[in-house]
């Protein structure tokens, strides 16, 4: 294992101090607890987003936390959980008497815990809803049973631009659900990554093999063989994604190119070339074209690719601007 | 006993976390077999800081059993941050939810907890009775537990044993179930004839109560 730290203990604690030193105009922490990640330009009357989830997926899941997306988030340890009491503090923090909306991935550890933080805020009469996402089409035919990987971002927006308009509760968690309705990702490995903590990688993987379908923790995917071209790779996705959630021609989608933590962006523009080049043979439009990480499994290298069905109102979130440490849009 | 006092919950619990010291290997062996192999470690690790806890929260609670067991069981999610544990703190902090305003614990009140407990489980785990769960111990004691205090010339000992009786016999039925959830499920075959470790722990939950109350 060659990482930059001090301690595969102090991992994710070195981490954060980094980041709140760094930008202490942008974000901070509740209740002396490191974990408990808020922003620092709270706005009154806003319903507040907290989302939550593992290390070790930057900018997921904290990067989001700024002006035009989410307002809080819980840190786990990498690849666990947050603590219930940590999205209660963190709710307790940043809500602004608009009530909040828990918005994360749909990990059985994490429903656990943002169900009994909603249990906690309900004692203080803290009014919260909850959605997951769930878009990664090849961990599961049941869309209620996916894993939620890169296309959360998409809810985030969604539901970002919504509360930041001054959208009320239910109108936030309707925008998140649009973004969710109309998203889906398929996402492939070239190599594993290596949990600070265990030393060793999380997986094996030939070295001339990808696995396609692997989930952002190594979760096992729908096949592991011989590494495929970017055009193959991204024509195989797109059918995937395309027979999941049909386009019609001349409808529009956004396209988010993740890379998934050691891949180059050179590797992704490549991909995302050949993403628009097949999408637009089928007269499918292009929105937006969103390239680089946006949730990554530390060093794992490999790419997801994640359409999201476009229509005016999700255009319009798609344009309003953010700002956080790790994202600028204007 | 005939009742429960606010400043006797914590050496209820203390009890409790007692017993789950004593069977700390027996249930990290049989977890490992069919699940992750902690359960012994979250259960004497989460109920054996529960005392500790009470105290903690105590003065804040000012006499309230409810408002006591809500605060403390929030704290120990924290310490046992998985399935079980989850399952576990969230029973305690329903169980207290069905105490508030309680300053003491008769045999109406111990039906109420493990009725509130075991609805507690039921919501977080989104499970039935029948899977093959910690539910198939709990539900039967807190069925038992109302029933018995309903009854005439109940007392708080009576209502107790009704409880640990019906989550032994409980218990002891899953081993003809089939399980939905975890690695058990995934190795059907092998569960069969053997009890459900996550109902063993319900068990001994209720059998250290039962210790303390009897």
């Amino acid at each position: 294992m060659k990482k930059i730290m001090n301690a595969p203990e102090a991992y994710v604690d070195d981490m954060l101090k980094g980041i709140y030193a760094a930008h202490p105009d942008m974000v901070k922490y509740a209740e002396d607890d490191l974990r408990c990640y808020c922003t620092a330009r709270k706005k009154d009357g806003k319903v507040a987003i907290i989302t939550g989830g593992g290390s070790g997926h930057l900018p997921l899941f904290l990067g989001y936390v700024g002006d035009g997306l989410i307002d809080g988030c819980g840190v786990g340890g990498v690849f666990q959980s947050p603590s219930p009491e940590q999205i209660y503090n963190i709710a307790k923090e940043v809500e602004s008497g608009a009530g909040v909306l828990y918005l994360y991935g749909n990990y059985t550890g994490d429903i656990m815990t943002f169900d009994m933080a909603t249990d906690l805020c309900d004692m203080d009469d803290i009014v919260c809803k909850s959605i997951v996402g769930a878009d990664d089409v090849n961990s599961h035919k049941d869309p209620n049973t996916r894993r939620g990987v890169a296309g959360i971002y998409f809810m985030f927006k969604a539901a970002g631009a919504k509360a930041d308009e001054g959208g009320d509760l239910d109108s936030v968690l309707a925008a998140a659900q649009l973004a969710k309705d109309n998203t889906r990702t398929v996402g492939f490995a070239l190599t594993p990554c290596i949990i600070p903590e265990v030393g060793h990688p999380n997986f094996e993987l030939g070295e001339d093999e990808m696995a396609m379908g692997m989930g952002i923790h190594g979760e096992p995917g729908i096949w592991n063989g011989p590494l495929k071209t970017s055009r193959e790779i991204a024509e195989e996705s797109l059918n995937t994604l395309l027979e999941d959630m049909p386009v019609a021609e001349g409808e529009e989608v956004s396209i988010l190119i993740n890379g998934l933590g050691a891949t180059s962006l050179e590797e992704l523009y490549i991909l995302s070339n050949d993403v628009r080049e097949i999408l637009s043979a089928k007269g499918i439009g292009i929105y937006r074209t969103i390239v680089g990480e946006y949730a990554t499994s530390m060093e794992m290298a490999g790419a997801s690719i994640s359409i999201c069905k476009m229509n005016e109102e999700l255009k319009g979130y798609m344009d309003h601007p953010v700002q956080t440490p790790f994202i600028c849009q204007k | 006993m005939e009742r429960i006092t606010f400043e006797q919950v914590p050496e209820l619990f203390g009890k409790i976390g007692g017993l789950f010291a004593e069977k700390k290997e027996e249930l990290c062996e049989m977890d490992a077999r069919l699940g992750d192999g902690d359960l012994g470690l979250t259960m004497s690790k989460g109920f054996g800081a529960l005392p500790e806890l009470l105290q903690a929260e105590s003065d804040g609670a000012a006499g309230d059993i409810g408002k006591l067991l809500m605060k403390a069981g929030m704290k120990m999610s924290s310490l046992v941050p998985s399935t079980m544990g989850f399952l576990m703190s969230t029973g305690v902090m329903e169980g207290g939810k069905a105490l508030k305003g309680k300053t003491q614990i008769g045999k109406d009140e111990l039906a109420e907890y493990l009725v509130g407990f075991a609805a507690g489980v039921q919501k977080r785990g989104k499970c039935e009775a029948g899977q093959r769960t910690i539910y198939d111990a709990i539900l039967p004691a807190a069925n038992a537990a109302k029933e018995a205090a309903a009854g005439d010339g109940a007392t708080l000992e009576s209502v107790m044993d009704a409880a640990y009786e019906a989550a032994k016999a409980g218990c002891e039925a899953t081993k003809d179930m089939v399980p939905v959830f975890g690695k058990a499920a995934v190795h059907a075959a092998q569960c069969v004839g053997v009890v459900d470790q996550g109902a063993v722990a319900g068990c001994y939950m209720i059998q250290g109560m039962h210790d303390y109350i009897c």
